[in-house]
């Protein structure tokens, strides 16, 4: 089992490749159009923004010199022209850029979460909740900027490259090569820092991703966590972890770092080499100084765009991590899903097939082997035996949260496996162990069960398993605010809201998987009997390891030894004298 | 101001190397500056100047002295922005680090009331999103504004030193550039906060779906949830996107304004020259460096924006930094004490959000005595034991340990005496070793097993494919409800503590494995106090005592004899449990 905790890294399978920018091409594609206006803008803007330097240039040259008062006043009028145009230019481009950046991320968060909803249990039974979370929340935040305007900069700063470069080899092509003589070795750090700075990346993530999941189980652990005082060592586990984080963070930045570094020297050199080969090498015959004094402007003007896209690259590789988690996640195989030409199921009978099912979950450890036995419509079957025998995986089969590993399992005759996953779960109410409690209102907490319900509907169902009363107590009643963890509700009562909730869903199959458990031996009295009436006519499977609950349903299943040892009533199966009988004397009680 | 004394104090530490990477800040920027006027030498003395071809031929010296001192001077300057950065780094790290850890605490040392009213998402935002910022207001905002304002600064003064009455036409544009910047800051902090609080919400609706998965596919509710998500991320989205259109307002006019100091040197600077008041050379100095003066005043909405958000997250993070918990934990024990294990409870009452949940509760156990507690849904029963190692304080009246009251009594000390096995078993995405391990981390593998044993959960462990150092799920989530239950047990035997609050431990047990634990209950090698609530008349028949609890009182109290007697509530339970025995029991009684 390759169960991750969270002080355990997630290795990365895939190495890097451009692909996880083309998978991202997926979602810019979209927005193509608005891009492009973008785009337009931009190079419009900086186009304009570039006869800021001629008109500055006549003024000094030509209207200065020549005292001439109301040029100078008309240029500048000009310019301020310019400036304003260019200017809103830019703010429209940021206006639309803004909209395009926030709908990438907005979709790729949906189709992650979408995607999340179709994952089985066991994806998140394998990983920490933190590790989901930070998925979906801050990875999406953290690429929206670089989907967006890092894509039209980084155009529009290659646009500007060759531009300068081909202005640069107009003017002199010797020191238009002294210039680039300074591309291979900045190339050359980049490459070298490459593997080391993406790896880096990863390393953040990783580190930050596992201090996520731990301040997240910390979160929800933290009854237990006082309960046992374990507070100083939990902190102990959480500098650990917070300073595994600033150590690769600080590692990260040694190389982002460098990258500035890099090409403002190699910047400088390259100015000082013009210099140095324009003016002694070549000397005045061979160039002129105006020659070199072009030259000079444009190797600083050449590496300007170099310096932005380099940071571009940091952003950009520092996005790369990200998304490759994001794509991870999204490439998570569905194993459970509609099959092709899978119909909807039709409204159930009730009638459950098991024919041969074998089941592990683990492959080579079967839970189940050769399971086989027919339930008629509207019968009432008790799952009982010992606990991990696999009394909650037979349910768990049914509403096909795992796919059978041999065999199959059929409602009404139609195989589970060929019908639509929603047909089938929605004509099911299934009660897990572990109630939930959406943060809410207790009435939206119950009208989970069926979306459209009537307050009535509802009232009725919380009646049926008897949580009315106990609602109306709380001075909000049903509009009562509770939560996740909150304490207002006892453990029986989390229950019995759960259980209203799978009322309401109104289940041709019901499935009750130690619904009871945490309530009152005479609160479950009296909900049985509102049950009993409601039961007629469904089929029920119950687990429970009270037999006063089990006692009453029609056929009574002892799940052991990876099959059904006994079925049977319950007086059948006391006459029996076998592990029934054993579980049930076993409650025998001297009076 | 308040948020800057916070960020000062949380330095503490750092300080020095904080103010250093400052210095380094001031003096890398003033370098910035520098730098250009070994370019402007060469230039004007080998380039553009009237003896340059003399001077080509007269100081080749120098003039390869000069492009050294330029790479000489670049590398300086880059090398000291390198270090810089790094300081920056690694000081906003370390406070990161600190207050990270600082929070945690704070969170860990939060009690009950506080976390139902406090969803996870939200603290979850808290210790990511909003510690970012922090980071950044150190790493970023402040380090921008130093540079910035070492850079304009620089400038002006070279500027004044030129010529001063042309550096007064340039600032003409500041008092704008402020004014405007102002009513942004003014505008857009509310975005900000409504923003973070968004982030909240998807933050928080995203944790528990994540959470309820099983619920939720059990319903087949996933276009619900697809649905409630998208809401909450287009609303996120769409605070995103009026904080940003709300900068793009006024960016426009800061812009403008920003490259507006080119116009202005061009006409007033213009006309100067034509005036004669100053020189070409001048001029030419500065628009040079008028960039020194237009970026900063370009920045300054950036600045804003950012510090807006930083405030934002701030005053998110100090709601739990100043949190104060009802009940504190000082972690004082120095040397925790065992104590007997007489519990006494004297006329307690509790209310919670204005409904009285237990009324004038009074019982007392004496040490090594075993009660159990039974009672109706909702009576009280989980509350009974949660007041005993202070999840929550008495509303009215005392709990008495050893006949000294849980409020004067050291948490860690009160808690250290106390093995609780709750309802909702919650147990760590760590080793099954681990989790049992988890109240006492050095505990000896064979002790492990023992306990295990001892809970009856030693077998299906060893079933498992990696025995105890299989790891299960956050909440148990690969486990059955009866194997958490009897992980959770062997968790609160193995701390071997003096008292053992057991809450319905046992109800997803089957009748034969809890026939078992409770054997080794009665058997614990360790002197202890057992308070046990269940439902089930066989976990109850052994007890010294049974409470029966009903809407927060105590109704009926005694031996399994006596309250079988009584023919009362128990009784009831008994025969409802029996039917069928029942008979049996009548006609051999």
């Amino acid at each position: 089992m390759a169960r991750n905790k969270f002080d355990v890294d997630e290795n990365l399978e895939s190495p890097f490749d451009i692909k996880h920018f083309r998978r991202a091409m997926v979602y810019i594609k979209r927005q193509k159009k608005p891009m492009l206006i973008a785009f337009a803008l931009s190079a419009l803007s900086a186009a304009i923004g570039l006869s800021a330097p001629l008109i500055m240039q006549h003024v000094v040259d030509v209207t200065i010199p020549a005292k001439a008062y109301e040029p100078l006043v008309g240029w500048s009028a000009l310019m301020l022209l310019t400036i304003v145009v260019s200017v809103v230019l830019a703010t429209i481009r940021s206006r639309i850029m803004t909209k395009v950046g926030q709908d990438i991320i907005s979709e790729i968060r949906i189709d992650l979460f979408k995607h999340l909803q179709q994952l089985p249990f066991k994806y998140y039974d394998d990983r920490p909740q933190g590790k989901i979370l930070i998925r979906i929340v801050n990875y999406v935040n953290a690429v929206s900027d670089v989907l967006s305007n890092g894509i039209i900069n980084f155009i529009l700063e290659i646009v500007n490259l060759i531009f300068i470069a081909a202005f640069m080899f107009a003017v002199d092509v010797r020191l238009s090569f002294v210039t680039l003589a300074g591309l291979p070795v900045f190339l050359g750090v980049m490459l070298l820092i490459k593997t080391r700075q993406r790896r880096a990346w990863q390393a953040v993530s990783n580190k930050s991703s596992n201090l996520n999941a731990y301040t997240q189980e910390s979160i929800s652990g933290i009854g237990v966590t006082q309960m046992f005082s374990r507070e100083q060592r939990n902190e102990g586990i959480f500098t650990r972890l917070a300073a595994n984080y600033r150590f690769e963070w600080m590692k990260a930045m040694r190389f982002n770092a460098l990258i500035p570094f890099s090409v403002d020297n190699l910047s400088t050199i390259v100015t000082a080499l013009i210099y140095l080969v324009g003016l002694l090498a070549l000397g005045p015959a061979d160039i002129t100084f105006g020659v070199i004094l072009a030259m000079s402007s444009y190797a600083a003007r050449f590496w300007q765009p170099i310096l932005n896209l380099s940071n571009l690259y940091n952003s950009f590789i520092n996005a790369v991590a990200y998304l490759e988690r994001i794509f991870e996640t999204l490439d998570e195989p569905v194993t459970i899903r509609d099959n092709p030409g899978a119909k909807a199921l039709p409204p159930i009978q009730g009638q459950v097939t098991f024919d041969n099912v074998t089941f592990g979950y683990d492959s080579g450890l079967n839970i189940l082997e050769n399971l086989s036995f027919d339930v008629k419509p509207g019968e009432s079957i008790a799952l009982v035996g010992p606990t991990g025998a696999g009394k909650t995986t037979v349910v768990n089969l049914i509403s096909r949260f795992y796919d059978v590993s041999g065999g199959s399992i059929r409602i009404d005759g139609h195989d589970i496996s060929q019908v639509t996953l929603k047909s089938l779960r929605s004509q099911m109410g299934i009660m897990l162990q572990d109630s939930f409690i959406f943060s809410g209102t207790i009435l939206d907490n119950i009208r989970y069960g069926k979306l459209d319900a009537t307050e009535e509907e509802i009232i009725a169902a919380a009646k049926t398993v008897r949580a009315d009363d106990f609602i109306r107590e709380f001075e909000q009643g049903y509009l009562t605010e509770v939560n996740e963890r909150g304490s207002k509700l006892s453990q029986g009562q989390r229950q019995l809201i759960s259980f209203a909730r799978t009322l309401l869903a109104d289940p041709r199959i019901l499935i009750l998987d130690e619904a009871t458990s945490s309530i009152d031996a005479k609160t479950e009295r009296l909900l049985q009997e509102g049950l009993n009436e409601l039961l007629k006519g469904r089929t029920s499977f119950i687990i429970a390891h009270r037999l006063s609950t089990v006692k009453n349903c029609d056929r009574i299943m002892y799940v052991s030894n990876k099959g059904i040892a006994e079925a049977g009533s319950h007086d059948e199966l006391l006459a029996r004298k076998g592990f029934y009988h054993r579980l049930y004397t076993a409650q025998k009680m001297e009076a | 101001m308040f948020e800057i004394k916070w960020l000062w104090q949380n330095l503490q530490g750092n300080r020095t190397r904080y103010i250093l990477a400052l210095c380094l800040s001031v003096i890398g920027s003033s370098l910035t500056i520098a730098n250009p006027y070994l370019g402007q030498r060469i230039i004007d003395t080998f380039i553009a100047g009237d003896d340059a071809r003399q001077n080509l031929i007269d100081q080749r010296g120098l003039l390869i002295a000069l492009c050294l001192g330029m790479i000489g001077f670049s590398l300086l300057r880059t090398g000291l922005a390198y270090l810089t950065t790094m300081q920056y780094e690694r000081s906003s790290q370390n406070t990161l680090y600190n207050v990270r850890i600082y929070l945690y605490n704070k969170i860990q040392g939060q009690d009950m009331e506080y976390y139902d009213h406090n969803r996870t998402g939200d603290l979850m935002t808290k210790m990511t999103g909003d510690l970012e910022m922090v980071r950044h207001s150190m790493a970023w905002i402040i380090k921008t504004i130093i540079e910035s304002l070492t850079i304009f600064v620089a400038a002006l003064i070279y500027f004044f030193s030129i010529d001063a009455v042309l550096t007064l036409w340039l600032l003409i544009l500041a008092p704008p550039v402020f004014v405007v910047a102002f009513l942004f800051a003014k505008r857009v902090r509310p975005m900000y906060i409504d923003l973070r609080e968004r982030l909240s919400q998807l933050n928080s609706t995203t944790q528990e779906n994540i959470a309820a998965n099983r619920v939720i596919k059990a319903f087949a509710r996933e276009e619900f949830e697809i649905e409630k998500f998208t809401a909450k991320n287009a609303n996120f989205s769409k605070a995103n996107k009026t904080a940003a259109l709300v900068w793009l307002d006024y960016f426009p006019y800061l812009e403008t304004f920003a490259q507006a100091f080119n116009v202005i040197l061009m006409i007033a600077g213009g006309y100067l020259v034509i005036k004669g008041r100053i020189t070409f050379g001048e001029y030419a100095a500065f628009s040079s460096l008028i960039w020194a003066v237009s970026n900063p005043m370009r920045n300054i909405g950036i600045i804003i924006n950012d510090i807006q958000r930083f405030f934002a997250s701030l005053a998110k993070i100090v709601e739990i930094y100043y949190a104060k918990p009802g009940i504190v934990n000082e972690h004082r024990a120095v040397e925790k004490r065992r104590y007997d294990g007489n519990i006494r409870f004297d006329h307690v009452s509790f209310k919670y959000d204005g409904t009285t949940v237990l009324h004038d509760v009074s019982f007392s156990v004496q040490a090594g005595e075993t009660i159990a507690i039974m009672g109706s849904t909702g009576s009280g029963k989980t509350t009974i034991v949660n007041l005993i190692p202070r999840f929550y304080d008495v509303s009215e009246g005392r709990v008495l340990i050893d006949g000294v009251d849980v409020r004067e009594l050291e948490l860690d000390e009160l808690r250290g005496n106390i093995g609780i096995a709750t309802q909702d078993v919650l147990l760590f995405s760590d080793t099954i070793d681990g989790n049992i391990a988890y109240g006492d981390p050095e505990l000896p593998e064979e002790e492990t097993v023992r306990y295990a044993e001892l809970a009856a959960a030693h077998d299906f462990i060893r079933k498992m494919p990696d025995g105890y150092d299989t790891i299960v799920g956050e909440r148990g989530v690969g486990l059955s409800g009866g194997q958490k239950q009897r992980i959770a047990l062997a968790r609160a035997m193995a701390v071997r503590r003096p008292i053992l609050i057991l809450d319905d431990t046992t109800s997803a047990v089957d009748l034969e494995t809890e026939t078992h634990i409770q054997q080794s209950l009665r058997s614990l090698d360790h002197d202890c106090t057992k308070i046990i609530i269940a439902q089930r008349v066989s976990t109850t028949a052994k007890a010294d005592r049974i409470l029966i609890l009903d809407n927060g009182r105590i109704i009926e109290e005694g031996t399994h004899a006596e309250l079988l007697a009584k023919r009362g509530y128990y009784y009831d339970v008994f025969m409802l449990q029996n039917e069928g025995l029942g008979r049996q029991v009548a006609v051999s009684g």
